[in-house]
């Protein structure tokens, strides 16, 4: 075969190398741009940041601008933060990350509608915001935080517990608790076993690679007893414990009581009181958004102190067109015997986002009623007894939900 | 010569007359088949299964091992195990948020493609008494998830008509004469082009003028989705590619020896985190799009190998040859080369395409995309269903096994078709 003269194909490669690195140049460039364009992420601020407090010492700037710098990230960088509120309503949609796959706080029905707790607060969120809501599957525990820094969702509401490490060390800030758990155990009826004290020697099933984990060996290494773990996820070991494969189980007690609860044979098994940690579980925003965070908060909040007075989805248009007093006509954003309506700097989203949410879906109690209250029933009485579950209840009533002042 | 008769087989050969009451004595195979089917029958197990002890030993452990697995099988298929987690989720499972209102959409998509399957059957290849049962269960099974309650009695009568319209396609194409070479060709090109344009058309049917959004792409609907793009936009990157590699130039040489190696070297999972955190940059915030993009990538860097590998295959005969006619190098590649490395590599690309298949349930994993193994995941959430995991698991595990083994059938047909493995 007659190949082209060797000149003639050095020009050609010469011309396609020229035109591959235009490509790839361009590339580079449009890539160069966006990420310019989205500094405002949060991981990249988080970077930034570190790179000025490394260079303020070598400036020797007093010590109190310094300290004010760090506490006012916002104005150290001067750029303009990526500001959610307004992000999502020019959006007219809110992308709320739920889980999928968890009893009672967030899975499917059959006509393929999401649904669970944390989806309610959701869609609090998204009618406090007057905008639609697109639920975002964030069932993968290791992308979660991900997805919320790179901005595939807005407010992470999947039973994620506050801990330190997190809020510091990922691009998330954390809003108020929606939902008070522990760790707890399950174990065989009849096995004799009433406490953590009764567990040296035991097979434990327990979800591999989760603070779950840590908790428990934290735990026995305290109590100076031994145990064999066994490990797996959250389903494999409810498998291993339903089928005796070990004494005892241990999971954030509402997931033990949801899906012990629903079998045949519930009676078999027994959840016991003892907790050995604190799940505290809270929607996640990203970090330095404040504006954003003090909605959702305050969304929260509100929904708490909607229970505590006493406002329900079915009366909220009553209680708003004849408010009986002052607090109540303030939390639903209308005028109470013609005096003046003050948004409380909620400019952006209008004083009456807390009545847009109740009205969506009603106040907290009804929201744990409709989702969790068959399962995980909750006593909110101070006469309660000692091994009812109460932590989810109003303040007044034995429980630790304590709707700050909204005025 | 032709007026001479055929020379008798033995077998035809009249037997010897027996004088009086002689008994005939027949050649030993004849004169076993003559045997009653009981005694052939205990011979049979005699000489099969107990034919020395460690024989004898190794039946037994075994059809006690199988009567064991059978007996479970069984017992949970028809006793044990709970269906309802699937025949209530019917819907998540197979279109989950894709809107109901817009359902027929889904319907006359799969009619249109069992009409083209049953066009290219009856175009390439024959559909056999097996296929035709295989078919036939697989839409008893269908009907039976849809119908289960009573709720569904439309769409089942869809799928029967879909069911149906593969057969017309069949013997439409059957019936219509193909003596002359050029009919048949003409018969093949239009199908083809039928069959190149159908997934661009069942992409219109699902979204033009107000159907679903590719977000509302959900569960089994989006596996059927993702893997044909992914693997008719791997191949349509891989020729190029292949050829490419192959090329004299080295700077196409090189281009596509790094795309390939590139795209070779990281597993598609990491490629998904790709189109999740970087492609929502580049392309845009469209998630199913992204995962189009990165399947079609990914699986075209690896059947440019197989096609390359075919390739090579070729003795260089067939190079000289096509030469030798006076043939440019665009013609002999379009006309003797391609034809002849794709029809080699075809057993590697239907691998490939059925490793796609599966692998389309990692979208859940990392994409936030919901499809079938997903949904399966959200169903026994349901309190109602939290102890049916294993009936749903098993399903979705005999769902994906059904169209993979599909797949392969129709591999097996175009090698057929195609004399592969018959020179």
């Amino acid at each position: 075969m007659r190949f082209p003269t060797l000149k003639g194909r050095r020009l050609t490669s010469a011309l396609l190398f020229a035109g591959a690195a235009l490509v790839a140049g361009a590339v580079i460039g449009a890539c160069t741009s966006d990420e310019e364009d989205q500094q405002a992420q949060a991981q990249d601020q988080q970077q930034q940041q570190m790179v000025q407090q490394q260079e303020q010492p070598q400036a020797a700037q007093p010590q109190q601008q310094q300290q004010q710098q760090q506490d006012q990230p916002a104005q150290v960088t001067g750029e303009a933060r990526e500001n959610t509120v307004q992000l999502v309503k020019d959006r007219g949609t809110l992308l709320c990350g739920v889980k999928q796959t968890q009893p009672l706080f967030g899975f499917r029905e059959p006509d393929g509608s999401v649904v669970g707790f944390d989806v309610d607060f959701c869609k609090a969120i998204a009618a406090a915001m007057e905008v639609d809501l697109e639920l975002i599957d964030a069932s993968d525990a290791s992308t979660r935080f991900e997805l919320l820094a790179n901005g595939n969702i807005d407010v992470l509401i999947r039973t994620t517990t506050i801990t330190a490490s997190r809020d510091r060390e990922l691009a998330v800030d954390f809003a108020q608790t929606t939902f008070y758990t522990g760790q707890g155990f399950a174990v065989h009826a009849g096995s004799g076993i009433g406490s953590t004290a009764d567990m040296g020697g035991a097979t434990i099933c327990v979800q591999s690679g989760t603070t779950t984990e840590q908790n428990l060996a934290d735990h026995f290494t305290d109590l100076g007893l031994s145990y064999t773990p066994l490990g797996g996820s959250d389903q494999e070991t409810q498998d291993a414990f339903l089928a005796g494969r070990c004494d005892v189980w241990t999971a954030d007690q509402s997931n033990l009581a949801s899906r012990i609860g629903v079998l045949d044979n519930a009676s078999d098994f027994v959840i016991l009181g003892e907790l050995i940690s604190k799940e505290p579980l809270a929607p996640g925003v990203r970090d330095y958004d404040s504006e954003w965070k003090d909605v959702v908060n305050w969304v929260v909040h509100g929904l708490i102190a909607a229970e505590e007075m006493g406002i329900t989805q079915a009366n909220v248009a009553a209680m708003a067109s004849n408010p009986p007093n002052t607090a109540i006509a303030r939390l639903l954003g209308v005028s109470f015997e013609g005096g003046e309506v003050s948004t409380l700097g909620f400019d952006s989203v209008g004083a009456q986002f807390i009545q847009r949410a109740i009205a969506e879906v009603g106040n907290y109690g009804e929201i744990y009623a409709n989702n969790v209250g068959d399962a995980v029933p909750r006593a909110c009485s101070l006469n309660a007894l000692a091994s009812e579950d109460k932590s989810n209840c109003p303040v007044g009533t034995g429980g630790i939900l304590y709707a700050l002042p909204y005025r | 010569m032709s007026e001479l008769p055929p020379i008798p087989r033995p077998e035809q050969l009249p037997l010897p007359q027996p004088p009086g009451q002689r008994r005939i004595v027949l050649p030993p195979h004849r004169e076993r088949a003559r045997r009653p089917w009981s005694v052939r029958a205990r011979e049979w197990i005699r000489r099969n299964l107990f034919p020395s002890p460690g024989g004898t030993t190794l039946t037994i452990l075994s059809a006690g091992f199988l009567g064991i697995l059978v007996a479970g099988v069984i017992w949970f298929v028809f006793f044990d195990a709970n269906w309802n987690v699937i025949t209530a989720n019917r819907w998540l499972l197979f279109a989950g948020s894709f809107p109901r209102d817009e359902a027929w959409r889904l319907w006359t998509s799969i009619a249109v493609v069992m009409f083209l399957i049953g066009l290219a059957y009856g175009t390439w290849s024959s559909l056999g008494r097996r296929d035709s049962l295989f078919i036939v269960l697989t839409g008893a099974f269908v009907i039976f998830l849809m119908a289960h309650g009573g709720a569904a009695i439309w769409s089942s009568i869809w799928f029967l008509v879909a069911i149906g319209l593969l057969y017309v396609g069949y013997y439409l194409t059957i019936w219509m004469p193909r003596e002359t070479s050029m009919r048949r060709v003409w018969q093949q090109r239009v199908v083809g082009g039928l069959l190149a344009v159908s997934l661009p058309l069942v992409l219109i049917i699902l979204m033009a003028n107000g159907g679903a959004t590719t977000r509302q792409f959900d569960g089994f609907v989006l596996n059927l989705i993702l893997a044909p793009v992914g693997i008719v936009g791997g191949l349509v990157i891989a020729i190029p590619l292949a050829l490419g590699r192959a090329s004299t130039m080295r700077t196409i040489k090189w281009t596509c020896t790094a795309y390939i190696e590139i795209v070779r070297g990281a597993p598609l999972l990491g490629w998904l985190f790709v189109a999740l955190f970087i492609l929502t940059d580049v392309i845009g915030d469209n998630l199913i799009i992204n995962t189009m993009v990165v399947l079609a990538v990914f699986t075209g860097a690896y059947m440019a190998e197989y096609i390359r590998g075919g390739l090579q295959a070729l003795p260089s005969g067939q190079y000289e040859a096509a030469q030798a006619v006076g043939l440019t190098k665009m013609q002999s590649m379009q006309l003797i080369i391609l034809p002849q490395a794709l029809r080699i590599s075809i057993p590697p690309i239907v691998g490939q395409a059925i490793a796609i298949w599966k692998d389309t349930t990692l979208v859940t994993i990392i994409l936030t995309l919901r499809e079938l193994k997903g949904n399966a995941d959200s169903a026994i959430a349901q309190s109602e269903f939290i102890p049916d995991r294993i009936e749903a698991y098993v399903f979705v595990a005999v769902v994906f096994w059904v169209v993979a083994f599909m797949m392969s059938r129709v591999s097996q047909r175009l090698e057929r078709a195609q004399g592969i493995g018959e020179r």
